[in-house]
């Protein structure tokens, strides 16, 4: 199927292979024989080892698309299929941003994904995922990080926390504490990993 | 609604779950409230009224926020719409602060009030931001309407001129006993709680709830009816169009050939 994926790109072809993929696939684990991953050496989607089949699927058609695609078109491709996608293929999308050429690129469709009242999509583009990391500016970064705290995505998912910890993030999560005291709420778990002592005894007592 | 002692609602355009990806959806959303949602609020013997705006989250987009924007000034002169909003913070980008000014200005050309949604997310920060560009862009503090506030947000908007909403939902933003908590330290000035009917767990009866528990922790009938009744009409009043006579219930009424009914008598008031 990836090998009929051509240039010049045939739309339609490529988004009923994407659209598909699932349904057709399933979502069992990859396990990639010796010779697979001799096959895949150099490609950087031997690292995708042990993802889902229909995800596995999804990013190789994605790269073998950015292929067939002049570099100008990239972004807009990238940004179409992302809306007219769904959760499934979105959460494929978001996790094959990095494995593409110029990832930078795709930044407004990474950030819009955070913007997602799907915990799912939200995840896919947040957790064990190097884009933030990579491109993220601190604005969107640290949103990103207290929508995590929100929603209750556990921050060690979060691809390189500790090196995008600043004092504007550590206001934030300590405003986010004591507004959840003022409330009568608990703290969410993962806070006193920002916070100074004082808050951090406040939050163990209460 | 109705049952629970609910005459008159103001529904403010938000988010929708998920984005929207065309301007004209926002545009059959628009002429959803100015439409079907009167007709069918009426037809239970409830008086609609709306707040338009692009909302602060999807300011975002901008395949979209220019063309909404630009939608705006036809929509707003119309019948029913009693403020701009929800305007406001969500990621409190430059974008979404370009677009809130420039609602706040098209507010002060419609001489309407403004409902300002206040951002989960770096909530104290997003509220002082709002409450500063009110200032910078000079619109009067008595037309604004701080919504979503906590314990820690009320009493910044209190120290201004603004009005302050409360959005009592089932777990997060504001519960009836905080909210009791609140007016009990506060009073009732300018104070104005909401419930919601959203994308996500809400529930649109939450404040004749929030009266109950008024009620039941020893609130006089005065400070209750100051912020469920006469602080939202005296707030929304300000846009000059809050017609509170309602027209008696029909249920034989159909809007462009349909009923609210399936099957049931029709109520028809005299």
């Amino acid at each position: 199927m990836v090998s009929r994926i051509e240039s010049p790109l045939d739309r339609n072809i490529f988004g009923a292979a994407y659209a598909g993929a699932r349904r057709r696939l399933g979502g069992e684990p990859v396990v990639l024989d010796a010779q697979e991953q001799a096959a895949l050496k150099g490609t950087g989607l031997l690292s995708l080892n042990g993802h889902s089949l229909d995800e596995f699927f999804r990013i190789a058609l994605l790269v073998r698309a950015s292929e067939c695609l002049p570099p100008e078109d990239h972004s807009a491709f990238i940004s179409e299929l992302y809306i007219r996608g769904d959760n499934f293929e979105r959460q494929a999308l978001l996790r094959g941003l990095t494995y593409l050429p110029d990832p930078e690129q795709f930044l407004s469709t990474a950030v819009e994904a955070c913007r997602t009242s799907v915990q799912l999509i939200f995840e896919a583009i947040a957790c064990d995922n190097p884009y933030p990391l990579s491109y993220f500016p601190e604005l969107n970064y640290n949103q990103m990080v207290l929508k995590a705290l929100f929603i209750g995505s556990p921050l060690a998912r979060l691809v390189g926390l500790e090196e995008r910890i600043t004092p504007e993030l550590v206001r934030m999560a300590e405003d986010y504490a004591t507004e959840r005291q003022a409330a009568g709420r608990p703290v969410p778990e993962d806070i006193p990993m920002f916070i100074t002592n004082d808050l951090g005894a406040r939050n163990e007592a209460f | 609604m109705a049952d629970a002692g609910i005459s008159a609602i103001v529904e403010p355009s938000f988010w929708l779950g998920q984005p929207r990806t065309h301007v004209g959806t926002f545009e059959d959303y628009f002429l959803s409230f100015l439409g079907w949602e009167r007709f069918r609020a009426s037809q239970f013997g409830i008086s609609h009224f709306c707040t338009l705006s692009i909302n602060p989250k999807e300011a975002n987009s901008p395949s979209i926020a220019q063309g909404v924007l630009d939608l705006l000034p036809r929509y707003l002169e119309k019948d029913g719409v009693v403020a701009v909003g929800e305007i406001g913070f969500d990621d409190q980008t430059d974008a979404e602060e370009r677009l809130f000014a420039e609602q706040l200005k098209l507010a002060m050309e419609f001489e309407l009030p403004v409902l300002i949604h206040t951002p989960h997310r770096d909530k104290k920060r997003g509220t002082a931001r709002s409450l500063e560009l009110v200032r910078r862009v000079g619109f009067p503090e008595q037309r604004v309407l701080i919504d979503h506030n906590n314990e820690e947000t009320l009493p910044m908007v209190l120290e201004t001129n603004c009005w302050a909403g409360h959005s009592i939902y089932p777990d997060t933003k504001m519960d009836e006993l905080r909210m009791v908590a609140l007016i009990q330290t506060y009073g009732s000035d300018r104070i104005i709680i909401n419930s919601a009917a959203d994308w996500g767990v809400s529930d649109p009866l939450k404040v004749p709830k929030t009266v109950e528990a008024m009620y039941e922790a020893g609130l006089d009938e005065k400070t209750i009816q100051t912020v469920v009744w006469d602080n939202p009409v005296a707030f929304f009043g300000q846009s000059e169009r809050l017609d509170l006579d309602r027209e008696p219930i029909n249920q034989s009424q159909l809007w462009e050939g349909n009923s609210v009914l399936r099957g049931q008598d029709p109520v028809v008031e005299s």
